[in-house]
């Protein structure tokens, strides 16, 4: 006999007009918040196109990952393969690339990723394995299978290795012309909020990497495709109560398969995405965790894509950071992170919440402090920024949450009603 | 005495349909006739078959022999959207509904052919509400609609698809007097408008008031069937169980002096901060059943809750036996003597998936005969595992069989059993009886009996309100978490509890 289970809470589910709006509101006071530490630390590539460049490459693959958590999580089937499905993809890339060109390597990285994929629905739906169990064994299969098949294809190659592709084509981009021009030479001017809003711009008009709007199309894309298709919602309807979908008539199983077969493929093109557009090729181990990281990233966003696209950013930036002039400016953004922990601290306090306040207080006067008495931040330290971000971000969200109410459950048919 | 009405097409008619489980036959020989535009009523206890018989029916399950005719046409069906096509609609017991999505997505899924899912679906599902009155709002949310609400969502949802007839397993088994009478005025609506319905229940003079024919379920066989004039509510109960229709009453008081639980100014916050529960004061005596009669809701749940010591109460004092044991958990709760029957057999009383006897150590870990020396006692356990099985009459096929596998009324009486081990001063029980049939009900109603007989004093939630006028040496209202009216069952007609539950008060004497 346990203690009651956790009861949802009706308050945070209308994810609606309000919500949007309150998202750029979010969006201008970090905006602010960074530019004023640049003036005030002097640490200018926190909010330098080349860092925030950077931030966006870094970003894509985690929000193809997520994405790809979210299509087979929205179905009702976790898939810690993510991870798994993007080492495909970068093979797959790797591979496809180097013989065919950018467009057919996506592709390839796509069908590589979907092959694992096909395999975790095969082993959760199908076979009824745990979700965890199944996506884990993809992670360790796909890491066997990459390093042995990069042997057997790279080895030889003109600048290829048994554990890397030879360098290959990056995608295309494209730059409007003056414009990117323009907004380069505004940002040199380090103008309080103008310059920062400049480098913000000129990511966006200046050398974009077309897979980069291959990847915003499919995200954004999918919110269409689930929320407002009936293809959608009875793919959604998979997620919250498979047995009510079977009683009008959905087969789930097929469902949950398509749903985790794509989320595969989209994995595989973030892994694509890391080889070719944040890298120059396949490399064995390239992809360092994003797996987990995205799925990070949609729990962040709360199962929705524009959620999972903040959470990207946010875990791309930091990232980002880190390897630009790192020590100065992670050192920059600990004052950030320590001022705004301290905002919630009041925040929390006038709210009543004494024991959130204290959390906050404490550890926001201990970042403080830090900040104050260092200069800059060791390496060591800012290598973890990007997980330690991950972890404090959930943290901080997890409380208002909403999983789809059967993701991770085992559905056998027939047994409705 | 098989009913042979002569119609020339049945609206369903089941011939020999017969279904096996591993284990088990839940269905054999079962042969049934429904009367287009009738209501027709398919009784029997838990475990009888109707359900299974229902999900044969609404291809969910696929029968292992016999037929089934729809419309004079022999059917295969061998998913629900086969069942829908013909025109067949279910409303199950455990509402198909998704909570996260809205009114309008729930109805859509799977139809998105007949009005897309947008605006066109949106007028389509207000035509229906309106001219049904059920009063539904297609943008709402499932999970913020009442029981009785979410009942017409589902209703609706096979109306929208065009369906004719219906089936409707045990839909009174959530509601409320008042909303019984609410579904039934939509039920006879839908009849009038040409809609065959059937309708499964264990409630008898439910059945009566509704079904234009009744047939009989016993032991996964239909029995008879009968006409509701031909037969009295007494006959039809024999029929279902073979034997006499068991009555809650009790016989003379056993109320002694010394006081057991004691709950004085008790407050109960949830986790939004809103105050649940308060003021509540009551006591009761060993040999005293104290009913609790409310509305589902009203903080039931969360007075129960507190007594067991699942929730820490704001303010306020509960006493066992004259100790404060306001602080104490759960386990130090029940090892002092308090047996919980919970509300929610499967989230709370039960690991579905283990056998018997490992739940029979549930709640009694710390205890013998469970557990000897700090390990636990398998042979000792096992053995007072099959002691309950025997003495309450719990139907399975052995004690390493899954708790999953039995049914409800069966897995209520292991329940019961348990609660009743190691001799509790204190038995709360909450819907002791709900969704059980009639024979077991009466054999947990003689426990409950038996046992106040020796001075255990029960605390007892009910929706049931028979059960609580017939149990109960004193009963309680409660609504919107106060207790509002207090009430001598032996004066008290279940009228006056209904009107006090939902606030529509009249002449009940303020507590």
């Amino acid at each position: 006999m346990t203690v009651s289970a956790p009861e949802s809470s009706a308050a945070l589910v209308k994810p609606t007009a309000a919500r949007s709006y309150r998202i750029w509101i979010y969006l201008a006071v970090l905006v602010i918040a960074l530019s004023t530490t640049r003036i005030f630390t002097g640490a200018d590539d926190i909010t330098s196109s080349g860092t925030l460049r950077a931030a966006v490459i870094a970003a894509i693959p985690i929000a193809l990952a997520g994405l790809g958590g979210l299509w087979s999580e929205r179905a009702g089937v976790v898939n810690i393969g993510l991870e798994g499905m993007m080492i495909l993809g970068t093979l797959g890339a790797g591979y496809f690339t180097y013989h065919y060109g950018v467009w057919v390597g996506l592709l390839g990285a796509a069908v590589f990723g979907a092959v694992g994929g096909a395999l975790h629905a095969l082993a959760t739906v199908t076979f009824g394995v745990d979700h965890i169990v199944s996506g884990v064994a993809i992670n360790i299969i796909a890491l066997g299978v990459a390093s042995f098949l990069a042997e057997a294809l790279f080895t030889g190659l003109p600048g290829g290795g048994p554990t890397q592709s030879p360098s290959l084509d990056r995608p295309p981009t494209i730059s409007v012309p003056g414009l990117s021009g323009w907004t380069e030479s505004l940002e040199d001017k380090g103008w309080f909020l103008v310059s920062d809003l400049a480098a913000l711009l000129n990511v966006v008009v200046s050398q974009l990497s077309l897979f980069t709007l291959v990847a915003l199309v499919l995200i954004f894309g999918t919110g269409w495709l689930l929320w407002r298709t009936p293809f959608g919602l009875r793919l959604r309807s998979c997620g919250e109560s498979p047995s009510a979908a079977e009683t009008l008539g959905v087969n789930v199983y097929r469902y949950k398969f398509v749903a985790v077969t794509m989320s595969g493929a989209l994995a595989g093109m973030g892994g694509a995405f890391l080889a070719l557009v944040a890298s120059s090729g396949y490399q064995n181990g390239q992809t360092g965790g994003r797996g987990y990281i995205g799925l990070a990233a949609m729990i962040f966003g709360n199962w929705r894509p524009t959620g999972l696209l903040t959470g990207s950013l946010i875990f791309g930036y930091t990232d980002a950071a880190r390897l630009r002039s790192g020590g100065e400016s992670v050192h920059a953004l600990l004052l950030v992170l320590s001022v705004a922990l301290l905002a919630i601290a009041v925040w929390q306090l006038i709210r009543g919440a004494r024991l959130a306040a204290v959390l906050a207080a404490v550890v926001g006067g201990l970042g403080l402090t830090w900040y104050l008495r260092t200069d800059t931040i060791p390496g060591d330290f800012t290598q973890m920024t990007p997980y330690v971000m991950t972890l404090l971000v959930l943290a901080l969200a997890s409380q208002q949450l909403r999983m789809p109410a059967a993701d991770g459950q085992r559905y056998r048919r027939g047994e409705a009603g | 005495m098989t009913d042979t009405t002569t119609t020339a097409a049945a609206a369903v008619s089941v011939r020999g349909v017969g279904k096996r489980f591993p284990g088990v036959v839940a269905n054999h020989d079962v042969t049934l006739e429904v009367r287009p535009g009738t209501v027709h009523a398919l009784v029997g206890e838990n475990g009888a078959g109707k359900s299974t018989l229902m999900k044969i029916l609404y291809g969910v399950q696929k029968p292992d022999e016999g037929e089934i005719l729809v419309g004079g046409e022999t059917v295969h069906f061998s998913s629900p959207s086969d069942a829908i096509k013909h025109g067949i609609g279910m409303v199950f017991q455990h509402f198909q509904l998704a909570d996260n999505l809205t009114v309008l997505e729930n109805v859509v899924l799977g139809a998105e052919k007949l009005h897309g899912i947008g605006d066109a679906a949106r007028t389509e599902i207000r035509r229906i509400s309106d001219a049904y009155g059920f009063g539904l709002d297609p943008d709402e949310l499932v999970e913020d609609l009442g029981v009785g609400e979410r009942q017409r969502v589902e209703i609706l949802k096979v109306l929208y698809r065009g369906a004719k007839i219906i089936i409707l397993d045990e839909p009174t088994a959530v509601l409320v007097p008042q909303e019984v009478d609410a579904l039934f005025e939509n039920l006879r609506e839908l009849k009038s408008q040409g809609n065959t319905l059937l309708f499964i229940s264990h409630k008898l003079d439910e059945v009566r008031a509704i079904a234009d024919d009744i047939t009989v379920l016993r032991r996964g066989t239909t029995v008879t069937s009968v006409k509701p004039a031909d037969v009295t509510q007494h006959q039809l109960a024999e029929l279902m169980v073979g034997e006499e229709l068991p009555s809650p009453s009790t016989a003379e008081s056993t109320v002694t002096d010394r006081e057991v639980l004691e709950v004085r100014d008790l407050q109960v916050d949830d986790a939004q901060g809103r105050t649940v529960l308060s003021d509540i004061n009551l006591t009761i005596h060993a040999g005293e059943v104290l009913g609790i009669a409310g509305v589902e809701g009203n903080g039931q749940t969360e007075l129960v809750e507190a007594v067991v010591g699942m929730v820490r109460p704001t303010r306020g004092v509960v006493e066992l036996s004259d100790q404060d044991v306001t602080s104490w958990g759960t386990r130090q709760r029940r090892e002092s003597g308090v047996g919980y029957i919970p509300e929610d057999r499967h989230r709370h009383g039960l690991l579905l998936d283990a056998p018997l006897w490992e739940n029979r150590i549930l709640g009694h870990q710390t205890r013998k005969p469970s557990v000897k020396g700090g390990w636990v006692d398998k042979a000792g356990a096992r053995i007072d595992a099959q002691r309950i099985v025997h003495e309450y009459d719990v139907r399975t096929p052995g004690i390493d069989t899954t708790a999953r596998a039995l049914s409800g009324g069966n897995q209520q009486k292991f329940i019961v059993g348990r609660e009743m081990s190691g001799d509790p001063k204190l038995l709360i029980a909450s819907h002791p009886t709900r969704g059980v049939d009639v024979g077991a009900q009466a054999a947990i109603w003689d426990h409950i009996r038996e046992a106040r007989r020796r001075g255990l004093a029960v605390l007892l939630i009910s929706a049931d309100l028979d059960e609580l006028i017939g149990l109960s040496d004193s009963l309680k209202v409660i609504l919107r978490g106060r207790i509002v009216a207090d009430y001598d069952p032996q004066t008290v007609t279940p009228q006056q509890l209904g009107a006090a539950m939902t606030g529509a008060k009249t002449a009940g004497e303020e507590a």
